[in-house]
């Protein structure tokens, strides 16, 4: 229920704007209904004065006065009925192709913008295909409900009444004959449904284990085949099969019968009406012509009496989806924004250097990661941070641009609360290169200017040089114009890493955070790389994170963190001197003996 | 579709049943109007008796109907179901067979989306193929006979109606085509920039480029509205006009009945029928159009799934008695080339190792090291030359005996949801308790192991979430050890572990498994460096054997690897 409203409140946001299109959809529908419902009248008329004109026709004595001027009127206002009605579905149709369309498209553009103001908390926790199904399956869901539904709605709606209205006008007797069978078959449909989503929800539960088997198997193909594993993994298929095959089939009949059911009770209607009118007319001593008029139009009513109904319930799973896409919609939009203090503190340079004063963060309340961690960074110097994995040194780097935020503690900048600043201008001084680059669709020359595209190309190629990239890119046929996806490639890892550096370089950050740069790279790689990375790093406040001690030698002052603790602090010479947890680190990792 | 047509044929009642079905609801459908015209003609003819003879016909005709509506959907549903899992077996059962090369040519993401989305598609098309289709010809066929018989003056009318509809659907469908290749390509493209930021939102907000992205993405966004819109308009015209053609051939057709009713009085009784018949005729060809975007669909469909049953496993072990292989591998003359690629990926590799050897293989990203490991287990056949393992060239031996004699434990360590016994008698079936805790002994997992409240039955998660890629490491050397093999390959399978955890391995390695030959693939010089003898790799070629002393003396390529390992104070 309060999907529901959710629902509504999302539907009624973005279709405010059409609400004018909305009302001329409506009216045109009711006036194309109302000519679909009038149309049959029309034809029985038609069929009544035909029979009429061939009565006095057929009677010698009063041929002469046999005139199909009646029958001729007839005909003449049911086609001008045909055709408004016609031109009345498509103006409304058109126009709801527009709101359908405009709308999922501000849906979708709406979607962006709220996904670039969120916090990155929410990128971390939820998985990427999820957020992607937003885009893909639940906007499609949400168009379709409107292109489809909302005409549907709106016409199945007004004709049921409408022809209901026309029917008890016409005859009171054969109408309510017709609408008789309307409850049972609605409760029928209502059993139906109820009793198909059981069957259903059941079949998606055992279709997701099944795909979740045979995700995880084939993942993990190569184990089953290095182990010979093969036919456990067809046993453990067979069960999952038989058992999707079983609920499959229960939850396809228990759907798939509505719609013929719902058909079947169609026909059994209008078999009915024929009978009853036919009786009807017999018994109530009205003239022939009369008779056979009112049977037609009731036939006409009643192959059409059920159209609504069917058209509802076909409905009904996809307004059902629906409601699901605005849900998980609204999910997103309800996530809070990032804060940017109003009126912050713009940065410009960094001249008393950076500090952390007894930092404590947690990434889930409860679970601290930081305990109260103090750091001080001069100017121009070269930061490293080591420490196991799980220490907290990536945490420490998500502070700093302001990915996240502390939970006490306070974060300096030339004595400055990163929380008092302006979050753009903190960012752009901030420059970081991480250890899964992402490059973007687009020529390499765009990707390099990423941060700054502005920049001329004299800047860029710069850049490129100083990153140690500029001389593969110049053996490429389209150099700096070739077009490059992140998915499709023509880097390998670590020239994808050149790149990001190359990027990184052009914004000429204040600080620079290095996070685990080379992981991904083998150790000859890595030391190109480290070429590189020492062009920018020189004369530049940096923070470097290493996995490999290697490319952190040289730092001015290396922080050990372990368990979230600061627990050594100096420079490599004295860290060995102290024997300590970085000397043992540094034995394991460095010396061969 | 041959193969298509061979599983239906295993349901061949159910589907018989389903048709039988469906043609009885036609027939109802049909003669409901027929059965009308007799009725008007007894009102005419004031005749009681008629109509209540042919109330109670038509009354029973429906319910007929109903039953048969009924047992068409549960007869159309088993043969759906039956196909469906039958070919979902199939496909499972061929996937089993595949090598290494023929689940990369695929790609492990491509088979799933082949087994479960293909699959739905199939058998999705095929109950409503049984439910509909079959229905769709017959009352065409039989509305335009009976409507021809009915009114045989107006067929006409019939054809310029169908004639009529055809313009109006090639007009809408022609134009329709070129957008739709258009809205895929920009589907595409609108996929992958969402995509790129979800994945990149670190870098778009360090660098601050949120503004410019969503340009880029609004620009694109719009582009795929306006597609929509063409669609929908084009959409919105056929409807309206499928209908008017529809309802003007009904007008039509009175019109010209109110010309000839003096010459043929009967043709007044008929007209009714005749315009039923019309709508039916209409209603089949827009529902069979509605039909055969569906079908197109489970063909591609269905082509998917053709390609897996008809992929011949690229490796076939023969059918020889098992025998016992010793730990020696020999490796005669080696080249091998990834299918699709130009150069080879090792080329002209000899060497030969002796049972209970230590052999470490060192080389940069690229240089063939996995593959050459991935040889020795007959993951691939080599282009060129041959291997031998316990003196048997690996073609002469069957499947099992290879697997029993070499344990290989990959670079990317994947675990199996259930628990962690049942993951470690992965590597042996029949292993105890006392087998699991001596392998995770050697393997340094039985610290954290032991720490959990159900130690070895203590559940595994899908993806194995619930434990730290170290940890995770760690239980795919135990499941590797487990076996005792004669053959041990790890490829670069410690580069989570710590430094001293992967010594504390090494080391147990070294005691536990002296008998058995171990192949170490290593980013690391630290991880090999007692290795009996190393190889050393580039570009697909060996170009040193040898000690870690002897290497470091006499060779290039590895003083290159060690000089960016090694200490400050030892350069």
């Amino acid at each position: 229920m309060s999907d529901l409203k959710g629902a509504g409140k999302f539907f009624a946001h973005y279709l405010r704007k059409y609400w004018l299109g909305l009302l001329v959809v409506l009216g045109l529908t009711i006036v194309a209904t109302y000519l679909q419902v009038k149309a049959p009248v029309f034809m029985g008329d038609a069929i009544s004065d035909l029979a009429k004109y061939l009565q006095v026709w057929s009677n010698p004595a009063t041929r002469a006065q046999a005139s199909k001027a009646a029958f001729n009127s007839a005909l003449i206002k049911l086609m001008w009925f045909y055709i408004f009605n016609a031109v009345a579905m498509l103006i409304s149709s058109l126009i709801i192709s527009q709101i359908a369309g405009r709308s999922t498209g501000t849906m979708r553009i709406g979607l962006f913008r709220k996904m670039q103001r969120m916090r990155v908390s929410y990128f971390d926790t939820h998985s990427d295909g999820d957020i992607l199904a937003r885009y893909t399956s639940d906007l499609d869901n949400i168009f379709n409900a409107m292109n489809q539904a909302l005409f549907e709605i709106f016409s199945s709606i007004t004709l049921f009444i409408g022809m209901i209205i026309m029917m008890f006008r016409q005859n009171v007797t054969l109408a309510w004959v017709t609408v008789a069978s309307t409850p049972v078959a609605v409760i029928l449909a209502a059993i139906i449904i109820v009793k198909a989503q059981k069957y259903v929800n059941a079949q998606q539960d055992d279709i997701g284990k099944l795909n979740g088997y045979i995700n995880e198997q084939i993942t993990g193909q190569k184990v089953i085949i290095t182990n010979g594993l093969q036919k456990d993994s067809i046993a453990g298929f067979m069960k999952h099969n038989a058992k999707v095959k079983k609920s499959t089939l229960r939850g396809q009949i228990w759907s798939g019968i509505l719609f013929p059911l719902m058909q079947g009770m169609s026909l059994f209607n209008t078999a009915l009406v024929i009978f009853v009118g036919s009786s009807l007319v017999m018994n109530q001593q009205m003239s022939v012509a009369a008779g056979l008029g009112l049977v037609v139009i009731f036939v006409q009513y009643a192959q059409q009496y059920y159209q609504p109904i069917i058209s509802l319930t076909s409905l009904y799973t996809m307004i059902q989806l629906a409601i699901t896409g605005a849900r998980r919609i609204n999910e997103v939009r309800e996530q809070p924004d990032e804060v940017n203090p109003a009126h912050g503190q713009e940065l410009t340079t960094i001249d008393q250097g950076i500090q952390l004063k007894d930092v404590h963060f947690s990434y889930q309340p409860g679970k601290e990661i930081l305990h109260g961690v103090d750091i001080n960074v001069d100017p121009g110097q070269m930061v490293a941070l080591v420490g196991p994995t799980g220490s907290g040194k990536t945490t420490v780097m998500n502070l700093l641009n302001r990915f996240y935020d502390l939970d006490s503690g306070q974060i300096t900048f030339d004595g400055t609360e990163i929380k008092e600043m302006d979050l753009f201008s903190l960012r752009e001084n901030v420059g970081i290169v991480l250890q899964d680059p992402q490059l973007f669709s687009g020529t390499i020359g765009e990707n390099i200017k990423f941060g700054k595209p502005d920049a001329s190309d004299d800047e860029m190629i710069a850049a490129a040089q100083q990153a140690r990239i500029h001389d593969f890119i110049m053996t490429l046929d389209d150099g700096y114009d070739t077009m490059i996806s992140d998915e499709n490639t023509i880097f390998s890892a670590g020239q994808k890493q050149l790149m990001s550096i190359a990027r990184t370089i052009m914004t000429n950050p204040k600080l620079l955070i290095l996070d685990e740069a080379t992981s991904n790279v083998d150790t000859v790689t890595e030391a190109q790389i480290q070429a590189a990375m020492d062009n920018v790093i020189a004369g530049r406040t940096s923070f470097v994170i290493a996995h490999r001690l290697k490319t952190i030698l040289n730092a001015d002052k290396i922080v050990v963190l372990r368990d979230g603790q600061v627990i050594e602090e100096g420079n490599h010479q004295a860290l060995l001197k102290e024997n300590g947890f970085y000397a043992e680190l540094y034995h394991n990792q460095m010396v061969f003996e | 579709m041959k193969t298509f047509m061979r599983y239906l044929k295993r349901y061949r009642s159910d589907a018989l049943w389903a048709t039988l079905a469906v043609a009885v609801i036609a027939f109802v459908t049909l003669w409901q109007p027929h059965l009308l015209q007799d009725m008007l003609a007894a009102i005419l003819k004031k005749d009681d008796q008629t109509i209540n003879q042919l109330g109670i016909q038509l009354i029973g005709l429906t319910i007929l109907g109903i039953i048969a509506s009924v047992f068409n959907t549960i007869f159309s549903a088993r043969a759906a179901q039956g196909v469906a899992a039958d070919m979902r077996e199939d496909g499972y059962r061929q996937i089993q067979k595949f090598s290494f090369e023929d689940i990369e040519k695929f790609s492990a993401a491509n088979l799933v989306v082949r087994l479960t989305n293909d699959v739905n598609h199939v058998q999705y098309v095929v109950m409503s193929v049984l439910q509909q289709i079959t229905r769709i010809p017959i009352l065409f066929i039989g509305s335009l006979i009976l409507a021809i018989i009915t009114l045989p003056k107006l067929w006409w009318v019939i054809v310029l109606m169908m004639v009529l509809i055809g313009l109006v659907s090639v007009f809408a469908f022609a134009r329709m085509g070129k957008y739709f290749m258009k809205m895929q390509t920009i589907l595409d493209r609108n996929n992958m920039l969402a995509r790129e930021n979800l994945m990149g939102i670190r870098v778009v907000k360090s660098f601050v480029q949120e503004k410019s992205q969503i340009a880029k993405f609004s620009e694109s966004s719009d582009e795929m509205t306006d597609t929509t819109i063409h669609i929908g308009n084009l959409f919105s015209i056929l409807m309206p006009a499928f209908f008017l053609v529809g309802n003007l051939a009904v007008a039509g057709s009175i019109m010209l009945v109110g010309q000839m009713v003096t010459s043929d009085p009967g043709a007044l009784t008929a007209v009714t029928a005749f315009v039923s018949y019309l709508m039916q005729i209409l209603f089949a060809i827009v529902n069979a159009g509605f039909m055969m975007t569906g079908v197109s669909q489970a063909l591609v469909s269905l082509n998917r799934l053709q390609e897996i049953y008809d992929t011949q496993p690229s490796l076939t072990f023969p059918e020889v008695p098992d025998e016992n292989l010793s730990g020696a591998i020999e490796f005669n003359d080696v080249t091998f080339t990834y299918p699709g690629d130009e150069k080879p990926t090792l080329q002209d590799i000899s060497f030969s190792v002796k049972p209970g050897e230590m052999i470490g293989i060192v080389g940069a990203t690229g240089s063939g090291k996995s593959t050459l490991a991935q040889l020795i287990p007959r993951l691939f056949d080599p282009e060129k030359g041959s291997i031998e393992v316990g003196g048997k060239d690996v073609r002469t031996v069957n499947e099992h005996s290879l697997r029993q004699a070499v344990s290989f434990v990959l670079q990317r360590s994947t675990l199996f949801s259930g628990t962690i016994a049942q993951n470690l008698r992965q590597g042996k079936p029949e292993a105890t308790t006392t087998d699991m805790s001596w392998a995770a002994n050697i393997a340094q997992s039985s610290e954290f192991i032991e720490r959990l409240d159900k130690r070895y039955d203590a559940p595994v998660e899908e993806r194995s979430a619930n434990f730290s890629g170290g940890q995770k490491q760690r239980l795919s050397i135990t499941r590797g050890v487990i076996s005792q093999p004669d053959i041990l390959i790890m490829d670069d399978s410690t580069s989570a572990l710590d430094a001293r955890s992967e010594k504390l391995v090494q080391e147990a390695l070294a005691k536990e498994l002296s008998h058995t030959t171990t192949v170490i693939i290593a980013e690391k010089i630290a991880s090999i460096i007692k290795a009996d003898r190393i190889l050393v790799l580039d570009h697909g070629q060996l170009v040193g054997m040898g000690t870690h002393h002897e290497l470091v003396r006499n060779n290039p390529t590895y003083q290159e690897i060690y000089r960016t390992q090694k200490a400050l104070e030892e350069a």
